[in-house]
């Protein structure tokens, strides 16, 4: 419980270094606070709109500690202001919508990217040096570094556009009103198939080519010997003895790696008008809604932070060390 | 030095790899005298399909596809190459500081270096540029270089923490050498292949990077690079109208261009871990193919 209890804490203070951070940029850019973060908000928002915004921001009477503990009350309430762009909802109501579906992609994503790469991976390692390996090893690793603007615009072009095979955007048929009908989730599972296998495609290298190096170090080691020398089955000194022990350093690169994905989550959005986070934020940026902007970080933060304490708990599951401490 | 880059050369990815990125340099380099026009000239009809006169076609408002690619390549390798230097010395300087201090100094350090990486950084980039206004190349260097360096200094931390202990540093330590001879002669050289791994990994992530924010519309639209020449050709619905040229060619370029840093880095990795080094004729007694005593045992399992 030591490791979890741990990992929890770490991870309230990053949330609380984001926040931190949301709080000092407007205050240190050069210029009037007030007038970088709501000179759009003066053109488009009610009066009293606006003197709710500023507190929300701790731009309140008083000195810097008051005005942050201000500001930290209402992250804390998760009050995170009004939105410009979507005047009168709440920033934390627009993302808290939109985040499903990017939690959707992102989720979906990286489970179908971390099996695929991870067996493959595996495969890659067992028999390194062979066809497979040599083929797929460097072209995942090339793959990895193609950014999901690419991926998606890519793959936008080809099997939207040219081919018209799939839908170009959106999450559903504008003909259809959102329900629980088996119509409805047919075509929210088409309309996902473009940005589903862009971000699969954009992450399935990063985990093959880590389980593979990570595995190859592993194979010359003595419990692997033993394991064959116990005479077990070829599959399971690969899966049992080699995967497994693989597989933990992964886990542990998850904290990059998960922030990534919702990063190349954003772009894919974007890209396939996709109402999810990304998109939302895309909207935000251009008509400068500093509030909004600044509520994903959090909602983001967040996320990360979550999907981290999931691969902690997996660790903690994959690995005795953990427990025994 | 020279035995490094000579195995490296030997090397067939890290050969196709660096030959494709000094295309790319040389391409930067020679830009004006590759094509005849200005990049943001109006030089033709709007939409323009690839031809004698525009290799790639031209964009919305006319200008040289062809053109604004050799010119963007030049921003984005600036900033890709600069920015790398810049996050490789930042993981190096408190990666070192970390692991061969020690103490609280590596307490704190190690505890920062965590809270960064668990950031999300595209997210926090999007802040940082938003607040920032349009920002141009230097300023887009200078905010993925301070958000970024926190993976390399973990890398440089955990190897320099086996290096300390190694006997030669230990040697040096008791001859009375000062430390930042101790850092620079015994510890740096042996940290070469992880700070070159770090460093290109960060070029690559740069060029994506920098133009992920230009195509978000973060970028300083007037400023010429792949990033907002993908922007414009988004904002211009390049595609729909069947303008594929003017997306295609960055596509193409950041593409090409990051997967061959990345074959150079499977090299290096290669060169670096002996282990990694995949000869397919020599015999493995792990090759995966079972020996018939083995199997017989196997067989009761």
């Amino acid at each position: 419980m030591g490791f979890l209890l741990r990992r929890l804490a770490f991870y309230l203070v990053a949330f609380f270094v984001a926040a931190c951070f949301n709080f000092a940029l407007p205050r240190l850019m050069p210029g009037d606070p007030v007038d970088i973060m709501f000179a759009q908000a003066d053109a488009s928002l009610p009066p009293e709109a606006q003197a709710a915004l500023r507190a929300t921001f701790g731009f309140v009477d008083g000195p810097l500690p008051a005005q942050f503990w201000a500001y930290l009350k209402s992250v804390f309430t998760w009050d995170l202001g009004i939105s410009v762009r979507f005047y009168p909802l709440p920033v934390a109501d627009v993302l808290g919508r939109a985040a499903v579906w990017t939690l959707f992609l992102v989720g979906t994503s990286t489970l179908i990217a971390f099996a695929l790469g991870t067996a493959l991976g595996i495969v890659a390692a067992w028999w390194r040096g062979g066809r497979f390996d040599s083929l797929v090893s460097p072209l995942s690793l090339v793959l990895q570094s193609v950014p999901a603007v690419v991926v998606s615009l890519l793959a936008l072009f080809v099997f939207a556009v040219s081919l018209r095979w799939l839908p170009p955007g959106y999450a559903w048929a504008p003909a259809l009103d959102p329900s629980w009908s088996l119509a409805w989730f047919g075509s929210v599972l088409q309309h996902a198939i473009l940005p589903l296998a862009t971000l699969t495609v954009v992450q399935i290298g990063g985990y093959l080519v880590t389980i593979r190096n990570s595995m190859i170090n592993l194979l010359g080691e003595d419990f692997i010997t033993l394991g064959r020398a116990k005479g077990l089955s070829e599959v399971r000194v690969m899966l049992m003895y080699g995967a497994r022990n693989a597989v933990l350093p992964m886990l542990n690169s998850f904290a990059i790696t998960i922030g990534a994905v919702m990063g190349g989550s954003l772009i894919t959005e974007i890209v396939f008008n996709y109402p999810g986070l990304g998109n939302t934020l895309y909207q935000g940026i251009i008509a400068r809604d500093y509030p909004l902007i600044q509520g994903q970080l959090l909602i983001m933060t967040l996320c990360v932070l979550a999907a981290n304490f999931i691969a902690d708990l997996a660790n903690y599951r994959l690995d005795p060390r953990l427990r025994t401490e | 030095m020279r035995t490094i880059l000579s195995t490296l050369l030997r090397n067939p990815k890290a050969a196709v790899g660096l030959g494709i990125v000094l295309l790319f340099v040389a391409v930067a380099v020679l830009a004006p005298l590759l094509t005849p026009y200005e990049p943001l000239a109006r030089v033709g009809r709007p939409h323009e399909a690839p031809s004698w006169e525009h290799w790639l076609g031209t964009t919305r408002i006319g200008r040289d596809v062809w053109t604004q690619l050799l010119y963007g390549a030049r921003s984005s390798l600036l900033v890709g190459f600069a920015t790398g230097f810049l996050i490789a010395g930042l993981g190096v300087a408190v990666g070192i500081t970390a692991g061969y201090v020690g103490g609280w100094v590596d307490e704190v350090l190690t505890f920062l270096t965590n809270v960064v990486l668990v950031i999300p950084n595209l997210p926090l980039l999007l802040v940082l540029a938003a607040f920032l206004g349009q920002a141009g190349p230097l300023a887009i260097a200078l905010i993925i270089g301070l958000t970024s360096w926190a993976w390399g200094a973990r890398v440089v931390r955990a190897q320099t923490l086996v290096l300390r202990r190694r006997e030669f540093v230990q040697a040096s330590e008791m001859l009375g050498e000062p430390r930042w001879r101790v850092v620079a002669v015994e510890l740096l050289p042996n940290l070469i292949s992880i700070v070159g791994i770090n460093f290109i990994g960060s070029v690559i992530y740069t060029v994506i990077t920098q133009a992920t924010l230009e195509f978000l519309g973060l970028g300083d639209p007037l400023a010429v690079s792949w990033g907002t020449m993908l922007y414009n050709a988004q904002t211009s619905s390049a595609l729909i109208v069947g303008a594929w040229w003017e997306l295609l060619a960055p596509c193409v370029a950041v593409a090409v261009f990051g997967g061959a840093l990345a074959l150079v880095n499977f090299a290096v990795d290669e060169v670096a871990n002996p282990r990694l080094r995949t000869l397919p004729r020599a015999p493995r007694p792990w090759s995966g193919r079972p020996i018939d005593t083995r199997r017989t045992q196997g067989a009761g399992q």
